[in-house]
């Protein structure tokens, strides 16, 4: 049994299922919107403040790279996970709800060897998608305000700020930051997955996994919870923006991902040992 | 071929299975008969592995399903009432993504099954274009894919019309002759299991309740319908037999009975039959006279 030939199966039902496009519809539709907006006169006045006070030059950095950049980092953890959540929480509970499991679990394919294969659907799916809002999101920002021009990254939460003057430099460097991104959603997908294992309806379980992403969230911004943010996934999550810093801190990033990494198998381990446990009656 | 050994099953405590056992030989075409909640499904559900028993074991050519499934399974194809298909996909997309859960994906082999429950034409197509009927043969055609000994049948023909069932159970009559194929065939229809099984076993309450050859099992009329007056005397004159007024208008007899002797010794007392029919024995009745039979051999 071809572990690729079942993957290649789980992709084509992903794929064949008109709800797997919502998603990028809705990307696409807010990709054109962000590319209005720049085009405003007060915008572009705004972000040439705002390069000025910190001594880079507009015709630089108004770029189609550092528009991308925005684009991936406004949408990507708000209504990226939404989508994330709604692909990875159907992939198990929806096949049962549906009686497609029956049919699979007529084979002799284990329970582990078979979600071993749909969550390598779902990470190939999040971070495919990931790369599909940054090129989609850079051909736009192209078509806007043309190809040349720099990278100009800040972000003061997590105390980010970079310029790239070269094109190559900013464009594999935005590169670099599209795999962090995509390695940092696949704990949505994880989380959604492990649910997914559950005895839940396919709602329920992404849900659940967007409340535990916006609880998450929100006490992370709470005042008190300041020193303890590290502990938080969503400021995990965000490690991928120190890939964007001209010096890499592959300290911190590397931390901040194995954080994830742990998270992401021990979600797996939880909801494999849920699903195994579980009786699928005819 | 298939052996269930001891099967119990609780479900939160409460049992869906006691005890049940029985042997299918290879080439045989088994039937499980039982109401719904008779623990037909469960049953069917721990030989594919879906269900954990509480206690016992099945085995398919000997293997363990519950130490090896994998292994044990590779000769196994199921079809389940009402089967679920990937509705967006074609039926030829979702055989491809089933039998690769089975193994190599065989193109001929797969066409010549294909051609064979007669879905040539709208394979491409969408499964939510497919009436009842096809997305049937789909099920044939992805249990018989890749070839499997023993085919597990649950439900195969419900909601079928009388054409698509007559169809189906030509076309597994046909398989067992030409291939040996070993069948479980899960049903509550006495006179669709009588058509095709050789052997069969009833479950009632998660027990298994009878188990034998089905040959004659539904002509061994055991019931009748009697038109008589008076009736008074009747309860009297049956119970040497053995035999009971069981409501208005039907009469028990043990299945050893000649009824012929039973109605010269009504007339002779008097009793005036007008009618005598044998009573069409339905899954109902054979519980009931398994049942009695129990308890009388029980109390005995």
């Amino acid at each position: 049994m071809s572990f690729l030939a079942q993957l290649n199966g789980e992709m084509r039902k992903l794929f064949a299922r008109p709800r797997t496009y919502i998603g990028y519809i809705a990307f696409l539709a807010m990709e054109i919107l962000i590319l209005v907006v720049y085009k405003l006169d007060r915008t572009q006045a705004y972000t040439r403040k705002q390069l000025q006070n910190n001594g880079l030059e507009f015709d630089t950095y108004y770029s189609s790279l550092s528009i991308t950049f925005t684009i991936m980092l406004l949408s990507m953890f708000v209504l990226g996970s939404v989508f994330f959540a709604l692909v990875a929480g159907d992939i198990v509970a929806k096949e049962n709800e549906d009686g497609n499991l029956r049919l699979i679990f007529a084979r002799p394919i284990t329970r582990l060897r078979l979600l071993l294969v749909k969550y390598a659907a779902v990470c190939l799916y999040t971070v495919s998608f990931v790369f599909f809002v940054g090129i989609s999101g850079y051909v736009m920002a192209v078509l806007a305000v043309g190809w040349e021009g720099g990278l100009f990254v800040m972000e003061p939460k997590m105390k980010v700020f970079a310029a790239y003057p070269e094109w190559a430099e900013g464009a594999s460097r935005l590169a670099l930051g599209a795999l962090g991104i995509g390695f940092s959603m696949i704990t949505i997908s994880s989380i959604a997955f492990m649910f997914s294992c559950f005895k839940m309806k396919p709602a329920a379980a992404t849900i659940v996994t967007l409340s535990i992403l916006f609880v998450d969230m929100i006490l992370q911004n709470f005042p008190f919870f300041r020193p303890y943010e590290e502990w938080f996934v969503t400021w995990r999550m965000s490690a991928w923006l120190f890939l964007m810093e001209n010096y890499l801190p592959w300290a911190k990033v590397l931390e901040s991902f194995a954080f994830l990494l742990g998270l992401n198998a021990t979600v797996f381990v939880i909801g494999w040992l849920s699903f195994q446990s579980r009786d699928f009656k005819t | 071929m298939l052996e269930i050994n001891d099967l119990w099953k609780n479900f939160r405590g409460m049992p869906a299975l006691k005890g049940v056992s029985f042997r299918v030989e290879r080439g045989q075409i088994y039937g499980l008969l039982g109401h719904n909640g008779a623990g037909k499904s469960t049953t069917l559900g721990i030989i594919l592995g879906m269900v954990a028993p509480t206690k016992g074991d099945v085995l398919i050519d000997g293997i363990s399903i519950q130490k090896d499934r994998g292994r044990a399974l590779r000769k196994v194809g199921a079809i389940f009432e009402a089967p679920s298909f990937y509705e967006y996909l074609s039926g030829w997309q979702n055989l491809k993504i089933l039998m690769n859960y089975s193994g190599p994906f065989e193109e001929k082999l797969a066409r010549e099954v294909v051609d064979r429950v007669g879905l040539t034409k709208r394979i491409d197509s969408k499964v939510q274009t497919y009436s009842h009927g096809m997305r049937q043969r789909l099920a044939l055609a992805q249990a018989l894919l890749p070839e499997p000994e023993i085919l597990l049948l649950d439900e195969p023909t419900d909601g079928l019309d009388p054409e698509g069932i007559k169809w189906f159970r030509d076309f597994i009559l046909d398989l067992r002759k030409e291939r040996g194929m070993t069948v479980l065939f899960n049903s509550h229809l006495l006179a669709e299991v009588e058509q095709m099984c050789d052997r069969i076993a009833i479950l009632q309450g998660g027990e298994r309740v009878f188990e034998g050859p089905i040959k004659g099992l539904a002509e061994e009329q055991v019931r009748y319908e009697i038109d008589a007056a008076p009736t008074a005397p009747m309860s009297s004159l049956l119970a040497p037999y053995g035999g009971v007024v069981e409501s208005e208008g039907v009469i028990y007899l043990p299945r050893q009975v000649d009824p012929a002797l039973v109605l010269r010794d009504l007339i002779v007392a008097g009793v005036s039959v007008r009618a005598f029919t044998p009573k069409h024995r339905s899954l109902e009745d054979l519980y009931m006279e398994i049942k009695k039979e129990h308890h009388t051999t029980r109390s005995a």
